[in-house]
């Protein structure tokens, strides 16, 4: 009795396992990078890896972020043009003659800041982070052509510096990949990831219990803010010039993306950040093969579409299953 | 049986409406009590006085015999006093060991402060088991629960919280006979410890009357019957219930 009862729970947990978004997503990725290195020899190789690695890395840094807003039902649609203004803030500090280092701290402390406005607004003020944002979104990129009166810019800082900070081929994904372990510790084992679930869950059973549901909500807006303008210091120290139309909202919607691909629900409540570590990639994935593909560009955006759509109803109806699995 | 909870002249009024009308209760340890009235009747206020939501117009409330005030619902908590819901204490995507701890979480010892999984999850899995309840895993997310079983570790948790007053609001609404017999059974075991107060609201006067020792009938804000639950019937209490009715609508 005792024995069937632990081979059951065993076949169960394989089964449940099996029925996790994340398993389900590394499947396709894998799949699909089966079908591209065969369709077309180039894939795996070491070019052709390191552009794949830079083509994950953006969105997968946005996408922590976004995941633990969207766990707490919370969004930011801005993200993206902190991600433009980022490396304006740095330069405009560092023609002052504050050493680069130190600006690039006080470029993503603005960006802290930004994140708390639009939290302090949002619980403050109880207006939709979806408003918020939409507001922050159009008043950032304002912000960001006033300051560069609408012209690129090129970075400076010594070859150290700026290679640690994304001109080395692979240092964004190395910061991806960090950033990912210390939230999915943040999210899977602290008191501050299991309360963002709950707000998520449950936001009167929360209240009850006397979780500080405010703090941890603005403290994940000051958190998205900030990885995102991280995201843009990285992405133009990678590039070598800053544009004032960087980013925006695609880098935001692709963020989004790779976390709702990865099982995060948009309703709140459920998500991993390993999650939207393979969301990214599986978005990486297609991006970059079908560029190698030489499909044409109209195409390309059809596919791309089709396949979020199939991946979150694939999502919706696993978790169906999982939840009808006992 | 020592008194764990006791009441008196509870009045509360909401405007031009008085909810309580000077209602005056009590409840020993390894007792059950139970609230009958309609809905209206006031049995939500008195709950909501007794866990400090509520504070009374006048009245006062002694726990274990001394007068206290209930100010808030985190000062009826450090007395010992929980009131269970059956649909708002808990958090559907979470682990069952997870709700059982949400908010008191065990941490690692350092700096970082990490959840103590292990020792959570033993802790749920002792807890569970010292109040008879059941489950195949305390891993189990709070949402593939039937609704009996997420009754009963709501009041898992309340117990292993220290809670010794136990007020249980509308605890079997909504529940078939098997899921209702798994929480009628975890009322009579934690009766039967005897360091356990209970109170339930309820509607339905012959379950009432299966699992208390007393019951208490409350209409349009005063106690209009009170009774050892052996010495009445459902028969009778609907007569009186209907006569109150009569006499109101009469006079």
């Amino acid at each position: 009795m005792a024995d069937t009862a632990v081979r059951g729970g065993l076949a169960r947990r394989a089964y449940a396992l099996l029925l996790r978004p994340e398993a389900s997503v590394i499947v396709v990725s894998a799949a699909l990078v089966i079908y591209f290195e065969f369709a077309n020899r180039n894939f795996l190789t070491g070019a052709n890896v390191q552009t794949l690695s830079q083509f994950v890395a953006a969105p997968v840094i946005i996408a922590c972020g976004e995941i633990m807003l969207l766990i707490c039902r919370e969004i930011d649609l801005s993200v993206g043009q902190v991600f433009a203004l980022a490396p304006f803030l740095m330069e405009n500090i560092n023609d002052v003659g504050v050493p680069e280092p130190i600006a690039i701290v006080a470029a993503l402390a603005v960006c802290a800041l930004i994140g708390l406005v639009i939290g302090l607004i949002t619980i403050g003020l109880r207006v939709p982070s979806f408003i918020t944002t939409l507001g922050m979104l159009f008043l950032i990129t304002g912000l960001t052509l006033t300051i560069s009166r609408g012209y690129p810019a090129n970075t400076s800082g010594g070859p150290l510096l700026t290679g640690i900070m994304g001109d080395w081929a692979y240092s964004e994904i190395v910061w991806a990949l960090a950033i990912v372990a210390i939230m999915h510790i943040v999210l899977r084992h602290t008191r501050w990831g299991l309360h963002t679930i709950a707000i998520g869950g449950n936001i009167v059973a929360s209240a009850e219990a006397g979780i500080a549901i405010n703090r941890i909500k603005i403290g994940n807006f000051v958190l998205t803010s900030t990885l995102g303008g991280l995201t843009g210091l990285l992405e133009a120290f990678r590039v070598g010039s800053i544009d004032p139309l960087a980013g925006g909202s695609n880098i935001m919607f692709l963020g989004v993306a790779s976390g709702v691909i990865g099982g995060t629900a948009i309703a709140g409540g459920a998500g991993t950040i390993i999650g939207g570590l393979v969301g990214g990639i599986m978005l990486g994935v297609m991006q970059d093969g079908f560029t190698l593909q030489g499909i044409n560009a109209f195409t390309f955006d059809i596919i791309i579409g089709a396949a979020i759509l199939i991946a979150m109803v694939a999502n919706i109806h696993l978790a169906r299953l999982r939840g009808s699995g006992q | 049986m020592s008194e764990a909870i006791r009441a008196e002249n509870l009045v509360k009024t909401f405007g031009h409406v008085t909810a309580l009308n000077g209602v005056s209760m009590n409840v020993s340890r390894g007792e059950t009590l139970g609230i009958l009235g309609d809905n209206g009747a006031g049995k939500s206020t008195l709950i909501k006085i007794l866990t400090g939501y509520h504070q009374p117009d006048s009245g006062q409330v002694y726990v274990d015999g001394e007068p206290v005030r209930l100010g808030s619902v985190d000062e009826a908590r450090a007395l010992g006093i929980e009131c269970v819901y059956q649909d708002l204490a808990l958090v559907n995507g979470l682990s069952i060991y997870h709700n059982m701890f949400l908010k008191r979480e065990l941490l690692w010892g350092g700096p970082f402060g990490f959840l103590n999984h292990r020792e959570m999850r033993r802790r749920a899995r002792e807890a569970l088991e010292e109040i008879g309840i059941a489950v195949s895993s305390v891993d189990l997310e709070v949402g593939q629960l039937s609704g009996g079983q997420r009754q009963a570790i709501a009041v898992a948790r309340a117990v292993s919280s220290n809670a010794r007053i136990l007020l249980l609001d509308e605890p079997l609404a909504a529940m078939g006979a098997r899921e209702a017999r798994l929480i009628i059974d975890l009322i009579d075991r934690l009766r039967a410890r005897g360091d356990i107060a209970i109170v339930m609201i309820a509607h339905n006067y012959a379950q009432t009357l299966e699992i208390c020792d007393r019951i208490m009938l409350i209409q349009h804000g005063e106690v209009t019957y009170e009774s050892r639950a052996g010495e009445t019937s459902a028969e009778e209490l609907l007569e009186i219930v209907r006569r109150e009715y009569r006499a109101a609508r009469s006079g």
